[in-house]
């Protein structure tokens, strides 16, 4: 009987301490939303992914694809992106999304947090560049795109 | 003569009139849109922590209940010969595989009374923040009409990937 209540009180306490990293962030996704269409209007590519394409990208490294997942999904059906652009842009998020939620919560069970986010960070580029670049990738998925 | 304000002195006044006007405006303005956003982002995280709870403690206690029957030792020797790949130890089998299958804060209840050193805890954080709830986050990206089960493979194979090329990165260089 005595495990339970140990037990319950540690995960509780591990529970507050979460709380206090998730209140803050999620607070300040609401402050993220306002914001959202000055990103929509910059014009610049970044590895095959353009400018309308990078509301969902920047939505599902901060935030995630559980809880961006309405943003992300909206916003690739609304704004016309080629297939070939989605696919970079999920390929981007499946290795690096909801960064700063996810490094947090490990790092207050003690995790090193810069090793995390730079090797994310690091694969997640390197390997959307090299399928952007690959020539199987641009065979594949050429009938769907007019781009370069 | 007394009560007629000179010159400057008039055009100072002004100047602070005018600024706390603008100050208090903006102030003002701000807070009719500030109070809803701040409300809504504390609603989502406290039902985002109420999600939580309902995982975190069961997980917690049916750990503390594994440790103290004794079968952690035997887990940990079932599982250590494909956990040595990744360096950590047989018993962090449990913590990845609660990450990949229910969701993060499972495997950070599961995690948390094992005790790991920073090493491995980084580690099995690089795995799971690759590949984590994937029943959940596979449903997300066949939304948005990406091959599904491509991205699937993709996240499993580059978060076994990761906590191979950590650990021998740790390894050589910390």
């Amino acid at each position: 009987m005595e495990i339970i209540f140990v037990a319950l009180k540690d995960s509780l306490v591990l529970t507050v301490k979460l709380l206090c990293i998730i209140l803050p962030l999620t607070i300040s996704y609401e402050f993220l939303k306002h914001r959202q269409s000055a990103i929509e209007k910059k014009h610049f590519t970044f590895f095959g992914i353009s400018g309308k394409g990078f509301v969902p990208l920047v939505t599902g490294i901060i935030i995630g694809l559980t809880y961006g997942a309405g943003i992300i999904v909206y916003s690739l059906r609304t704004s016309n992106t080629s297939r070939k652009e989605a696919f970079l842009i999920l390929l981007f998020l499946s290795i690096c999304h909801a960064i700063i939620e996810d490094t947090l919560i490990f790092v207050v069970i003690g995790a090193n947090g810069f090793v995390l986010i730079g090797f994310r960070f690091a694969l997640a580029i390197v390997l959307t560049y090299l399928i952007y670049r690959s020539r199987l990738f641009s065979a594949q998925l050429d009938g769907f795109s007019g781009k370069d | 003569m007394k009560y007629i304000v000179k010159w400057p002195q008039k055009n100072v006044i002004y100047c602070f009139l005018s600024i706390i006007m603008v100050v208090q405006n903006t102030v003002f303005l701000q807070m009719n849109s500030l109070y809803p956003t701040v409300k809504r982002g504390f609603l989502n995280g406290i039902s985002i922590t109420y999600k939580m709870v309902k995982v975190i403690v069961p997980c917690y206690i049916a750990i503390e209940f594994i440790k103290h029957l004794g079968l952690i030792e035997a887990i940990s020797t079932f599982f250590k010969p494909c956990m040595g790949i990744f360096g950590l130890p047989g018993e962090s089998a449990l913590g990845l595989l609660a990450g990949y299958f229910i969701n993060l804060y499972a495997a950070i209840a599961v995690i948390t009374p094992l005790q790991l050193s920073s090493k491995d805890m980084t580690t099995i954080a690089l795995m799971l923040g690759i590949a984590h709830s994937l029943p959940i986050e596979t449903g997300v990206t066949r939304q948005t009409g990406v091959n599904a089960w491509l991205m699937l493979t993709a996240r499993v194979v580059f978060s076994l990937f990761a906590g191979i090329v950590v650990n021998l990165v740790w390894k050589l260089f910390l």
